[in-house]
């Protein structure tokens, strides 16, 4: 137990250059496009007034006032949201793949500890979705902070309403996805996320275990995960049976423990027992 | 006594073992040598665990297990910590993970090798690097140290210095299996010598029985078998 | 020690301690360096220290008694013995050179007798 809690801190402290530029970049990208983007809407909005000699009040009721959603759809706001998505996806194989393939074969160390492989392989997961939390929780402590720095920098009057925290991440597809309002969601947003990283573990062990033929069963396993997990959703299509939606969700949530689990034992199967260094 | 029954491995249709058996004895060092590259660190590989085999391989009569690892340790022909960590950090972390991490052994070669410990891994001269993997290596109270090529590729000095731990109470009266080409740097300092070629044992003699029956050399058993 | 990897280590370093006694750098009675430390010294596999020790308790020219390092015999006998041995030992392979040639024996002795004292003035004057 000790040392997979010490291997989840190296996991954790071997990524933390790169993830703390993330954070930074969040924090950067979306305090300036509040400031930037708030401009230069109360820009346009005075060039229209200007141009159509609107008064304040007939450019409100003709054009409406702003609000955070409007900031929240720019790239600035949503740009390092994406740009952390793709690079935690993106570390799902580096993490393996460095301890092979980096200019030091760290694997040689890492699979020689006297520690279970389990251990391991449950390590570099735990690493990834602290990692991932870790950016949530900081979107949410920005997010307020932002939705203050916004207030303040728009007059009274433009200003549509006043949104909470929870409505601006309810209005936004993806803030709705990473910031869920309900438990429901969460362990929708979250159990999908770990079932798909156990998957493609297990596909990355496949490979690492049997090379070219490897790459194929990986993929194979994939297919076959990702189908069985949407069987219920397959019946429904096909019109055989009809599932009221919380029984729906109680299929999904079984079959993503069922398929997590499978693809947990699996891949530390195969690291244990057919793994090649 | 590390026991290697039959073991046989393939990469794809392509042999590498086909059958090796031999034993190496806890508190001699035991020489394997191939002229051509493959099959040595595939057999390393394959006593430690780290890639799969038919046949049966016992330490000490059990299987490995990752408890094993605190008892047998493999010194590969590669550094195996990450660049950018310094001496001191790579013992930090051996220490923290090996219950048989023996600190003032690991002093004491850090001494021997004249490392620093807050040289970079990434900064090491290649002799610098195999010395280290030896220095984290032979830091474990272990039973058995396992060795790929650990003088290939480096100066004449550090060669010297790397042979000279062979004899030092720095080993102490673990057992060593030890692959090489170059035989020359410590074929005085061998006990056992397994020859292998095309994945199979074609001679396995002790050297100083050898020298004392026959008077000859390791080097002149490797011209008979080889060029036979 | 130089060492010859075509005949037993074990016995170049029991001929490396003879050479030694017979000098008068090991003396009766002076205690030897334990195996690990000769091993490190020599530069040779502890196993083969081991055994070399062995061969030499054997031939008696060392003694061990429990829990003390062990050390060069006192007897005189064994010691004169090896310096008469090792002297046997060189000029049979002298012997064994020079035979071929067939040189009578008188020349051959002036020549060793020449060849000897000039060889211990060059080790002199050094």
């Amino acid at each position: 137990m000790m040392r997979y809690l010490k291997l989840v801190n190296f996991e954790i402290n071997r990524f933390s250059k790169i993830y703390l530029t993330l954070l930074l970049i969040t924090l950067l990208s979306q305090f300036a496009g509040v400031l930037i983007v708030t401009k230069s809407l109360l820009n346009d909005a005075k060039e229209i007034m200007l141009e159509e000699k609107l008064s304040e009040v007939a450019y409100l009721s003709e054009y409406g006032g702003i609000d955070f959603t409007h900031i929240a759809n720019t790239l600035w706001f949503l740009g390092p949201i994406a740009l952390s998505a793709v690079a935690l996806i993106f570390y799902i194989f580096l993490i393996w793949y460095r301890d092979w393939f980096g200019k030091n074969t760290f694997i040689y160390r890492l699979l020689m500890l006297p520690t279970s492989r389990l251990s391991i392989y449950l390590s570099k997961a735990t690493a990834i979705f602290l990692m991932v939390l870790g950016l949530i929780a900081w979107q949410m402590i920005l997010l307020p902070l932002e939705n203050a720095l916004f207030h303040s920098s728009v007059p009274e009057a433009f200003l549509n309403m006043e949104m909470s925290t929870s409505s601006i991440a309810a209005a936004n597809g993806i803030l709705m996805l990473i910031i869920p309002s309900t438990f429901t969601q969460f362990l929708l947003s979250y159990g999908i996320g770990l079932m798909v990283m156990s998957i493609l573990f297990t596909a990355i062990m496949f490979e690492r275990s049997f090379r070219m033929k490897g790459i194929l069963l990986g993929l194979l396993y994939g297919g076959v995960a990702a189908a069985l997990f949407l069987t219920p959703v397959f019946i429904m299509a096909s019109e055989i049976f009809h599932f009221y939606s919380n029984e729906l969700f109680g299929l999904l949530l079984t079959l993503g423990i069922i398929v997590t689990g499978l693809s947990i034992w699996l891949g530390s199967w195969l690291l244990k027992n057919r793994v090649t260094v | 006594m590390i026991e290697v029954k039959k073991v046989s491995k393939k990469y794809g249709r392509k042999k590498i073992l086909d059958g090796v058996s031999f034993t190496a004895n806890k508190g001699e060092v035991t020489c394997l040598i191939g002229i051509n590259g493959v099959g040595k660190t595939t057999t390393l590989k394959a006593i430690m665990g780290l890639t799969p085999y038919k046949g049966e391989i016992l330490i000490n009569g059990q299987t490995m297990t990752k408890d094993s690892y605190e008892k047998i340790t493999f010194i590969p022909d590669a550094p195996t910590m990450l660049p950018q960590m310094t001496v001191k950090q790579a013992m930090v972390f051996m220490k923290d993970f090996y219950h048989s991490w023996n600190q003032e052994r690991a002093l004491q070669l850090l001494e021997f090798f004249k490392l620093k410990e807050e040289s970079r891994i990434s900064e090491l001269s290649k002799g610098n690097t195999a010395k280290l993997n030896l220095m984290l290596g032979l830091s474990l109270d272990v039973d058995y140290v396992l060795m790929d090529e650990p003088f290939s590729g480096i100066d004449i000095f550090s060669r010297e210095q790397i042979a000279n731990v062979f004899a030092s109470h720095l080993i102490e009266d673990r057992g060593v299996i030890i692959t090489t080409h170059e035989i020359g740097d410590i074929e005085h300092l061998i006990d056992k010598v397994i020859l292998l070629d095309n994945g199979t044992v074609l001679k396995e003699f002790n050297t100083e029985e050898m020298r004392e029956e026959e008077g000859k050399s390791v080097v002149d058993v490797m011209r008979e078998v080889y060029q036979a | 020690m130089n060492v010859n990897t075509r005949e037993p280590v074990y016995l170049q370093v029991v001929r490396h301690f003879k050479e030694q006694i017979a000098i008068g750098t090991l003396v009766a009675g002076q205690e030897i360096p334990s195996r690990r430390e000769l091993a490190a010294t020599l530069n040779i596999n502890p196993n083969t220290a081991q055994k070399a020790y062995k061969e030499m308790e054997e031939q008696g020219l060392i003694h061990t008694e429990r829990n003390f390092p062990s050390q060069i015999t006192t007897n005189e006998t064994v010691l004169q013995a090896v310096r008469q041995e090792l002297i046997l030992e060189a000029v049979e392979s002298f012997v064994d050179a020079i035979r071929p040639i067939n040189v009578p024996v008188d020349e051959l002795l002036r020549v060793v007798k020449q060849k000897y004292s000039e060889e211990i003035r060059e080790e002199e004057g050094k």
